[in-house]
């Protein structure tokens, strides 16, 4: 197995996968979409809410909120000493007092820990009037993507084939599948069609170029043929800023390794082996 | 309120809405607007595109 990265930032990454099955790039892609832990704002106290959105509104609001997240600094809930009662360790805590008018942003959300203060500044959560007034307490805990989209670390997370181009010699160079191309991946070069290298991993197999050929009139079989690689993928991962990519990558692909690592001690413990 | 996320892929999308409006009050083009503040996906596009605002009908009710 292989991974090249053609971009990795603290948001967005983008490599290819070389070397796995169709169903091992489905798994990672699941893993980092589900079961990525991050931290959001599950329970709200609301002591005063004289605003145009109801308590219901504005808590759900809140939860949607990016938190910045170490996963180092807090546990889940479920697996602290406090049994459910909220201490520091499994809980950031915030609090929000705001009188209007006034637009009230993610930035007025008061962190008891900065490290955990939202990944954005300006996320609206609610516009004030003159005379209207929100003060809360919110407690943000550790969950996955599995349970509640607002503890999914990435946004968009997919991944595609590898595109496989090939134009064999009864190629023309009529030049209609370039036309056709809706990312303008072809180009002509001495009377032949082929392929912009640079541009090949932007094909979208969507096959119009086929099509542009058989019209063309070159017979029942097109000169150009999309195919795919099985064995390499283009994925595509970016974050909502809870966590830098790099992390939600490597969490997945631990996940992955624990799963698998149980499943062969539950199959040891059936079958009896490795005991004696 | 605009939504905070994208109901599609969850990329928060409500910082644009402040420029998003101004812009388009001035007459630009939505394209270019959504362009330049990197909504790159339909989904998130339409986010914006298709919101109406009504806080500030509802103030008076309180």
């Amino acid at each position: 197995m292989e991974i090249a990265f053609s971009r990795l930032d603290e948001r967005v990454a983008k490599f290819t996968l070389i070397g796995v099955s169709t169903s091992f790039a489905n798994m990672l892609r699941r893993a980092m979409i589900s079961e990525v832990p991050t931290l959001a704002i599950e329970d709200v106290r609301i002591y005063d809410n004289t605003s145009v959105l109801f308590d219901e509104m504005l808590a759900h609001r809140l939860g949607l909120i990016p938190l910045r997240t170490d996963l180092k600094r807090y546990k889940p809930r479920s697996e602290c000493t406090c049994e459910d009662a909220g201490c520091p360790v499994c809980t950031a805590t915030y609090t929000l007092s705001v009188e209007g008018p006034k637009t009230v942003r993610s930035s007025d959300l008061i962190p008891q820990d900065p490290d955990a203060a939202p990944a954005e500044e300006g996320i609206p959560i609610i516009e004030l009037a003159r005379d209207q007034k929100v003060v809360l307490e919110a407690q943000a805990i550790v969950g996955t993507g599995k349970e509640h989209a607002k503890w999914q670390a990435t946004t968009a997370c997919g991944y595609k084939n590898y595109p496989v181009i090939a134009i064999d010699e009864r190629c023309d160079g009529c030049g209609m599948c370039i036309d056709e191309c809706p990312r303008n991946v072809l180009e002509t070069a001495q009377g032949k069609v082929r392929v912009i290298e640079e541009r090949q991993e932007l094909c979208s197999l969507c096959r119009l170029c086929e099509r542009a050929c058989l019209a063309g009139g070159i017979g029942t079989e097109p000169a150009i043929h999309i195919g795919t690689d099985a064995e390499r993928f283009i994925f595509v991962v970016e974050g909502d800023g809870s966590i830098p990519v790099r992390e939600i990558i490597e969490r997945a692909l631990q996940y992955i390794q624990k799963s698998s690592d149980d499943l062969v001690d539950v199959m040891n413990e059936i079958t009896g082996e490795g005991t004696e | 309120m605009i939504p905070v996320r994208c109901f599609t892929c969850g990329k928060v999308v409500s910082t644009a809405w402040k420029e998003f409006k101004e812009r388009r009050d001035a007459g630009e083009d939505p394209k270019r607007i959504l362009d330049d503040l990197g909504l790159e996906r339909y989904c998130c596009r339409r986010m914006l595109l298709t919101h109406k605002e009504v806080v500030e009908d509802l103030n008076p009710y309180q």
